[in-house]
């Protein structure tokens, strides 16, 4: 290492779930190198590739150097650079206008999780400033594991339920239900854990469409599954318990209701079908005697850890299967255990570790004025992205029909934080003609991103190597991450809290901001336990010592007298009386198998036969990193399709191939492999949305095939659609 | 002394943390040149395939084939580590030559996009050892599926095994690996 090079700790959390330590060799205001973890002391939170590619994304020539005003037609890509003053003082006099025309519910803002930090955080600044003017649309709900979060917030009344990793090695057996760690991530050392499980001799199962690195890395078993019929197998499962008297009666009777109530249903005494192994064997495609083995070995295997993907839990009615999951963890006595799981979605945020949010929010008038939307759960609001009054999945179809399609308000003005949403909302195709409808968008960008080229206004952002700030990292060990301000901001990008308080100011918001951000990473710091502030930046970061792993749940199990579960009885609502409430059309009490749209059996098949699934890759987090040399040449872009469904098409690996239904239609080469279920095909979701001149998506965007159409409970159905594949 | 790579390859789910890495470390482009390289081998027919990744950086042979292939003299075998150098100077270039990259079975010898490019290749990070450090790959790899070290180090530690899925060992040249082979686990039914 040079004399006048410095190494410098920070924090890479970009939306996969982990937050893993990167090591930036800075020379001459340059950053040169990044190295990752080498902590001798603690597990070491190691870098993925993304991760380990920042330098070609911070310095990309396509880099966003000034702010950008669309001269032409949406979409068209048209842009002049102007002065930020030219760029703050349009946005100013438009979202006065706008309130002023329209009132304040026209103002919608979309912040998705692309960059995770508790200063220049997504949503809080910008909230501050609408909420500073009267209020704004703010929509409810994740696409990433909505249906996972109505069954949790149902079952055990919050969202809270991942276990830290490292109790994976408590696990007798694990079966990973449409999980794949290798690829998303979701925690830093998720397969890293996973892999010490089986060299100590756990057993692991995957079921799984597809076969992927993780199974073949991890599992000793893989079951394929159809696509959208999970719930099915663990119902049918739930059947086997019962029939052979495997369940663990004690713990449903004093943890659980509503047992008998599911009970009557696998049995057949609801509507005279018994959800046998028989009865799940054609709709799965999972054989009988397998169902029946998986649902033995799982009661047997004491503690065992059910980890259900969110993958599954993305299609049509995906909530009942992340509620048959947890029914089932309930059954075998695994909830509140080390070693078990609760059932619940694979990952979510760790109430683990505490600090403050920095400047206070006013309330939103907006929300306020409006009564609470029904199909929403009460409780809904008291966890992420849940306030709000307008489901996120309804928000294409409510800008473009507005107050006349019944929605609360007619939405003109759109900011976008951290966020593709052109790209990543379904069905690319309404999601353009709804941004079209919109008066003006603003998003936040690092690059010219699809959505970036729909929108009036692109104000170039730094990256967290160009600012100040402080996150946490929700990984397993969790960890406080100071980001200290590595490089100045590339070209005129400006820090987000930066340009927010320019526009506050112009908006005549006086006393939006008072500090520096420095003065407000003290500030958000002391609400944390870190006692020696000073000593925690000089290091860069600061794991938490913790006892054991985090089990949750284990306070209700060990004492359920004094810790109820939040539900409205106080127990594992196996029959949810929110649920009821609501009364929504198949959205039953009791978890149930719904055969879905866009299935096999749906009559569309006849015209779109095959089921698309849309996964991660391991070089893009969602969108982000898709357009980064040093990850693009490692795996092409390509749609997988199995042996025989190649052949019955024509179809030759590398062919490029037409993809297509009614909601539209993109070109991109077929990659025809042993590693899928026939029936199914597989197209990565985040690649670019590129139409050509006859709206054929040439990027191979996978929302282009996707519906915006909410499961009844929430989850976002974009596991579910029906395509069909030609030689292009 | 030998340098030597261990790869354990039950623990590799090819992320491709090591490809990165080592260009980012070593500053190469995207494009033909990669001094470590994963590829992913698939057998078998559906439902029951087979699925294993390779690492393949270069192995500094104990008697590398590279280096009497080289018309130029240009790759040389360090004498304190083994590790195996190219003075790029003295390299023909890819438009003359490539006969290095003929003779090696692992295809280690790199050659960038540029008109006549010049070898290059895994110095299995020697700046690194003289920090202390290991090379990048190994230091970065999040399952913990690489290590290095003297060979009979790693052959202390890890056993003989010198083939894996889609690595084969050549016993003329005797590359500087030790291996953890994944086998076929799956079970043809559940």
């Amino acid at each position: 290492m040079s004399e006048n090079e410095q190494v410098i700790t920070t924090l890479c959390a970009p939306h996969c779930g982990g937050g893993c330590l990167l090591k930036a060799h800075v020379k001459d205001g340059v950053i040169t190198r990044i190295e990752t973890d080498d902590d001798t002391d603690n597990v070491q939170l190691r870098a993925c590739l993304r991760g380990r590619s920042w330098r070609q994304r911070i310095y990309h020539p396509d880099r966003l150097k000034h702010p950008m005003k669309r001269v032409g037609p949406r979409g068209s890509g048209q842009f002049e650079a102007i002065s930020w003053d030219e760029a703050l003082d349009t946005i100013a006099a438009e979202l006065r206008r706008v309130v002023q025309t329209y009132g304040p519910a026209a103002i919608v803002h979309w912040v998705s999780g692309g960059d995770q930090a508790a200063l220049h955080d997504g949503w809080r600044r910008m909230s501050r400033i609408f909420c500073m003017l009267g209020g704004y649309t703010r929509p409810w709900g994740l696409h990433s594991y909505e249906g996972g979060i109505f069954a949790e917030l149902t079952c055990f009344g919050m969202g809270y339920t991942a276990h830290t990793r490292d109790d994976l090695l408590n696990s007798k057996l694990i079966i990973m239900w449409g999980w794949n760690p290798a690829a998303t991530i979701q925690d830093t050392n998720t397969a890293w854990y996973l892999m010490q499980a089986r060299e100590r001799g756990t057993r692991i199962i995957s079921i799984d469409p597809r076969f992927t690195a993780s199974t073949s890395a991890f599992a000793h078993h893989w079951i394929p599954i159809r696509p959208g019929t999970d719930a099915a197998a663990l119902i049918a499962m739930a059947n086997v318990m019962v029939m052979e008297n495997l369940q663990d009666q004690a713990f449903l009777d004093r943890f659980t209701i509503g047992f008998d109530a599911f009970k009557n249903y696998i049995l057949g005494k609801e509507d005279g079908v018994a959800k046998t192994p028989e009865w799940a064997e054609p709709i799965t495609g999972m054989p009988a005697a397998t169902i029946r083995r998986l649902a033995q070995d799982y009661a047997a295997a004491k503690p065992a850890a059910l980890i259900a993907g969110i993958g599954p839990g993305r299609t049509a009615y995906g909530e009942q299967y992340h509620r048959a999951a947890i029914t089932l963890a309930a059954m075998t006595g695994n909830i509140g255990k080390s070693g078990g799981s609760c059932g619940g979605k694979s990952w979510g945020p760790h109430p683990l570790g505490k600090m403050g949010s920095g400047p206070k929010i006013p309330p939103n008038q907006v929300d306020d004025t409006v009564p609470h939307p029904p199909g929403k759960l009460p409780n809904r609001k008291y966890y992420i992205w849940g306030h709000g009054i307008i489901n996120v999945f309804r928000l294409t179809d409510a800008i473009i029909r507005g107050k006349a399609g019944g929605y609360p308000a007619d939405y003109k003005f759109l900011w976008i934080t951290n966020a593709n949403p052109l790209n990543q909302w379904p069905n690319t195709n309404k999601t353009v003609a709804a941004f079209n409808k919109l008066d003006f968008i603003v998003t936040e960008e690092h690059f010219m991103t699809p959505t970036a080229r729909y929108a009036d206004m692109v104000l170039p952002t730094t990256t967290f190597f160009e600012r100040t700030d402080v996150t946490m990292s929700a990984s397993c060990p969790v960890s406080y991450a100071y980001r200290r301000k590595i490089i100045e901001p590339v070209g005129e990008s400006r820090t987000p809290l930066d340009f927010a308080t320019d526009l506050a100011r112009r908006l005549g918001l006086a006393d939006y901001n008072d500090k520096t951000d420095e003065q407000w990473v003290d500030a958000i710091l002391q609400e944390s336990p870190l006692t020696d502030v000073a000593a925690f930046k000089r290091k860069g970061f600061h794991k938490i010592e913790l006892t054991g792993p985090s089990v949750p749940f284990r306070a209700q199990i060990e004492d359920p007298k004094k810790n109820p579960f939040y539900t409205p009885s106080g127990k594992i609502e196996i029959y949810s009386r929110m649920i009821a409430d609501l009364n929504l059309p198949n959205c039953p009490p009791i978890p149930k198998y719904i055969q879905p749209w866009e299935g096999r059996n749906d009559p569309l098949a006849e015209k779109y036969p095959l089921q698309l699934i849309t996964t991660h890759t391991k070089r893009r987090a969602h969108t982000q990193f898709d357009n980064i040399p040093w990850l693009r040449e490692l795996e092409p872009h390509a749609i997988s399709i199995s042996r025989t469904d190649a052949a019955a098409r024509g179809i030759r690996d590398g062919d490029r191939v037409r993809v297509f239904n009614d909601r539209g239609a993109l070109i991109v080469p077929a990659k025809v492999v042993e590693t899928i279920m026939p029936g199914v095909v597989d197209l990565p979701q985040g690649a670019w949305y590129n139409p050509d001149e006859n709206g054929v998506d040439r990027g191979g965007c996978a929302n282009v095939l996707s519906l915006d159409r909410p499961s009844p409970g929430g989850a976002l159905p974009s596991n579910t659609a029906l395509v069909q594949v030609e030689k292009a | 002394m030998q340098l030597a790579f261990y790869f354990d390859q039950t623990r590799c789910t090819g992320c491709y943390t090591c490809v990165v890495a080592c260009k980012d470390w070593h500053d190469i482009p995207a494009g033909p040149a990669s001094w470590m390289r994963v590829e992913t081998i698939e057998r078998g027919k559906y439902p029951h395939p087979f699925m294993a990744f390779s690492c393949t950086p270069c192995y500094h042979c104990a008697e590398p084939a590279c280096v009497p292939a080289c018309p130029a003299n240009a790759i040389s075998k360090r004498e304190q580590d083994g590790i195996v150098v190219v003075d790029r100077d003295a390299c023909l270039g890819k438009d003359k030559c490539q006969l290095c990259l003929e003779a090696c079975p692992y295809r280690a010898p790199q050659f960038g996009a540029e008109d006549n490019a010049k070898m290059q290749k895994c110095d299995f990070c020697i700046d690194r050892w003289a920090e202390g450090k290991q090379p990048i790959c190994v230091a970065g790899c999040p399952m913990r599926a690489l290590d290095a070290g003297p060979i009979t180090k790693m052959e202390s530690r890890y056993g003989k095994v010198r083939e894996a899925e889609g690595i084969r060992y050549d016993e003329g040249l005797r590359p500087s690996l030790v291996c953890k082979p994944r086998r076929q686990v799956y079970l043809a039914s559940y």
